[in-house]
């Protein structure tokens, strides 16, 4: 079928690099402009195979020269909807890659394109070849494509005129993808990068949750994976949703199972105190429950000051990182601050009440409107006690907790058969009484009505030569 | 398949030079030829005599600090290879890439696991590599090269110089790199030290693949910062590395 075509078409190509000295004609790149763009349309609209070109052809250019460059597709099909152009759009990278003696880079408006002298030797002296190959490409490769017709333009004037019209496509585009949350895939990733100082580290990366590290959102998930599903990214079916507050998924925990040795099988995308994500160590920023306040706070990398628990980020990234599952802290990637789900098990932003300036002016706009006056940062507060003053000073939502709290607290001493009975609230004002840097891990306290009792004690912090558990007489 | 050749040695010893002369030597067949300047404390490009501004040092810096500024679906690997194919400095007949500082604080894993993918396939694109590494040879450890066909170590005269060799090649034993010949070219040589060298490197079990002599009009040019890229042939220096070049099949 390639025989029409001058050139051979080949994935083993891909990889070329046509040099300067290789190079017919560079076309669009950091030096010139262009773009590429792929428009769904109706089937009246597209005249399937048609090629119109607007400008000066490959033959008129000189060797050597460079020139503007942009590539619009326009495709229909039963199965064609706008959702799909982005997708289709990457395959245009590819596929003009498969070409010998053709080299794509990149995307959108930032793309830069080679044509090398040999492909021009050899009869290359078109773009309607190129052009046509691309549109057989789409149509053996996307069968949901059932017409396209492609434009593509070398005149400056033009593209200058249309690219405009590509941005706005794009931010359209982009909106509509920062729109995709868990619940609309049914696919997270995991990543094992870390795996080797993080042996029992689950990173999982969600739409809601980007990696810890803040490198790798969903997509990059997806991408890596779609590449090489054996690699360091690679699918997590997303199983039964268990609970939607907390982001707790069965796919998940079997996933936490596997990549954690069996040291963790459940974990919670969106949760803070319970069964909270594993800290690689790779953590842009780490959050630390403050328990004097029931609040959390958080503190980034690049904060070298000490945090009103007293502490550092490196000390607390020492706590916290190496794949373990700590509760009390949390290591997570800037961008997570921007998420909806952000920690919205334990009040997500209602429950923020310090971070650094720095970074406080980074999410500025994530945070909600009207707690952006009432999370301190170290010029506002340096102590628990001037945090706590400060809270209430501002009115910060966290206050009510106390009021809730400090009513259980006396409920509890007013019936104190109550207290028998484990209940979810009775965890956190027993480690308020502890210093926030000794603070336990987790204390799931697992009561039941009949048999014994059974305490588990995870990722514990405490430091102990020797704990006697023993039946009192 | 690519041959690549790393040359090390500790500072001072000529290194760079050595570099720049191979990739001389090379340029004036019809290699295709990448330099790689991968030790944050030479010149490589000044002493070939081009001109770079931008390092891979700069362009990871550019993938942290814009990651959460680009578009959410963009195919980071692409925007990178863009970057990297952008910073590679095309000189007639060799490229020459530049690896630049070392990276900040943060996590580079990602980055660095692209950066590897993408360099596997870059390199393909070349008949020889001569990669101009610092001693410690971290771009080798942290495997963005995976692998070097030759580790050539210059040394100075000295037995210090020789057994820096020995050490670099222990080190290249607990690295993952596969490294499959490891030779000494010994610089600076004078009538002196001569016979002195080729015995310690013999005594070393180390293989001594060319001796350069201590030549006048490279020293010269050094002085003056000017490229040894325009050395002329008839040089002792250009002679010597035309000699390596020729044994080591090149």
């Amino acid at each position: 079928m390639a025989d029409e075509f001058p050139f051979e078409i080949s994935p083993m190509f891909e990889g070329e690099r046509i040099r300067k000295e290789g190079m017919h004609v560079e076309l669009a790149g950091p030096k010139s402009k262009g773009f590429e763009l792929v428009r769904a349309a109706d089937m009246s609209e597209v005249e399937d195979g048609r090629f119109t070109l607007i400008g000066p052809d490959l033959k008129d250019m000189e060797e050597g020269s460079r020139h503007p460059f942009a590539m619009v597709y326009k495709i229909a099909g039963e199965l064609v909807e706008a959702d799909l152009e982005s997708i289709v759009e990457r395959r245009n990278h590819e596929f003009q890659n498969y070409i010998q003696g053709m080299m794509h880079l990149n995307q959108r408006d930032d793309v830069w394109i080679r044509i090398g002298k040999e492909a021009v030797g050899k009869g290359m002296n078109s773009f309607e070849q190129i052009a046509k190959a691309v549109m057989m490409l789409f149509k053996n490769e996307l069968p949901f494509i059932e017409k396209v017709e492609a434009t593509y333009i070398t005149d400056m004037e033009e593209v200058e005129k249309q690219v405009d019209n590509a941005r706005d496509v794009y931010k359209a585009r982009d909106e509509r993808t920062r729109g995709l949350h868990d619940e609309d895939v049914d696919t997270f990733y995991g990543c094992t990068l870390c795996a080797s100082f993080a042996p029992t580290n689950v990173c999982v990366v969600t739409p809601d949750r980007i990696s810890l590290c803040g490198a790798i959102n969903w997509f990059d998930g997806r991408a890596a994976a779609k590449v090489d599903p054996e690699g360091p990214q690679f699918a997590i079916p997303k199983g039964e949703l268990l609970d939607a507050e907390s982001g707790e998924y069965s796919g998940v925990n079997e996933f936490a199972k596997k990549l954690s040795s069996g040291e963790y099988d459940r974990i919670k995308l969106h949760s803070f105190l319970e069964y909270p994500h594993t800290s690689c160590g790779c953590f842009e920023v780490v959050g630390f429950y403050i328990p004097e306040v029931d609040a959390i706070g958080w503190v980034d990398r690049d904060f070298a000051g000490t945090a009103p628990n007293g502490l550092q980020f490196s000390t607390m990234a020492g706590q916290t990182g190496g794949g373990k599952q700590v509760v009390g802290f949390l290591g997570i990637g800037v961008n997570y601050f921007r998420s909806p789900k952000f920690i919205q098990a334990d009040g997500g932003w209602n429950r923020v009440v310090w971070m650094p300036k720095m970074l406080k002016e980074k999410v500025f706009q994530d945070i909600p409107e009207d707690l952006r006056d009432k999370i301190a940062t170290e010029e506002d507060v340096k102590d628990i006690e001037a945090l706590r003053n400060f809270l209430k000073e501002k009115k910060h939502p966290i206050i009510e907790r106390w009021v809730e709290e400090e009513a259980e607290e006396e409920a509890k001493e007013d019936a104190p058969a109550q207290a028998a009975a484990p209940q979810a609230g009775f965890a956190l004002p027993q480690m308020m009484q502890m210093p926030a840097n000794f603070m336990p891990s987790a204390m799931p306290m697992m009561g039941s009505g009949s048999g014994g009792v059974r305490i588990i004690l995870k990722n514990a912090k405490v430091t102990v030569d020797k704990i006697i558990i023993q039946k009192q007489d | 398949m690519a041959r690549i050749i790393a040359v090390t040695g500790k500072g001072g010893t000529g290194k760079t030079a050595t570099s720049a002369l191979l990739i001389r030597q090379l340029a004036k067949g019809n290699k295709v030829i990448l330099a790689v300047d991968a030790d944050p404390d030479t010149n490589l490009p000044e002493t070939l005599g081009c001109d770079v501004s931008k390092t891979i040092g700069d362009i990871k810096e550019f993938m942290h600090s814009e990651r959460d500024n680009l578009p959410p679906d963009t195919n980071k690997e692409s925007v990178l290879k863009s970057k990297l194919y952008e910073i590679i400095e095309e000189m007639p007949k060799y490229d020459l890439l530049v690896m630049g500082r070392p990276e900040g604080a943060g996590c580079y894993c990602y980055v660095n696991n692209l950066l590897r993918g993408i360099m596997d396939k870059l390199v393909e694109n070349y008949d020889v590599l001569i990669i101009d590494a610092e001693a410690g040879l971290e771009h080798f450890s942290r495997r963005i090269f995976r692998r070097v066909d030759d580790l050539i170590v210059v040394t100075d005269g000295s037995r210090r110089g020789l057994r820096t060799a020995e050490r670099i090649r222990e080190l290249v034993d607990e690295m993952e790199t596969d490294v499959s010949n490891i030779y000494v070219i010994a610089n600076k040589v004078t009538e002196t030290n001569r016979e002195i060298i080729a015995s310690t490197a013999k005594e070393l079990g180390l293989e001594l693949i060319g001796m350069i002599p201590v030549d006048e009009m490279l020293i010269r040019k050094d002085l003056a910062g000017e490229p040894l890229f325009d050395l002329p042939d008839d040089s002792a220096a250009v002679m010597e590395v035309e000699r390596i070049t020729a044994k080591l099949g090149l």
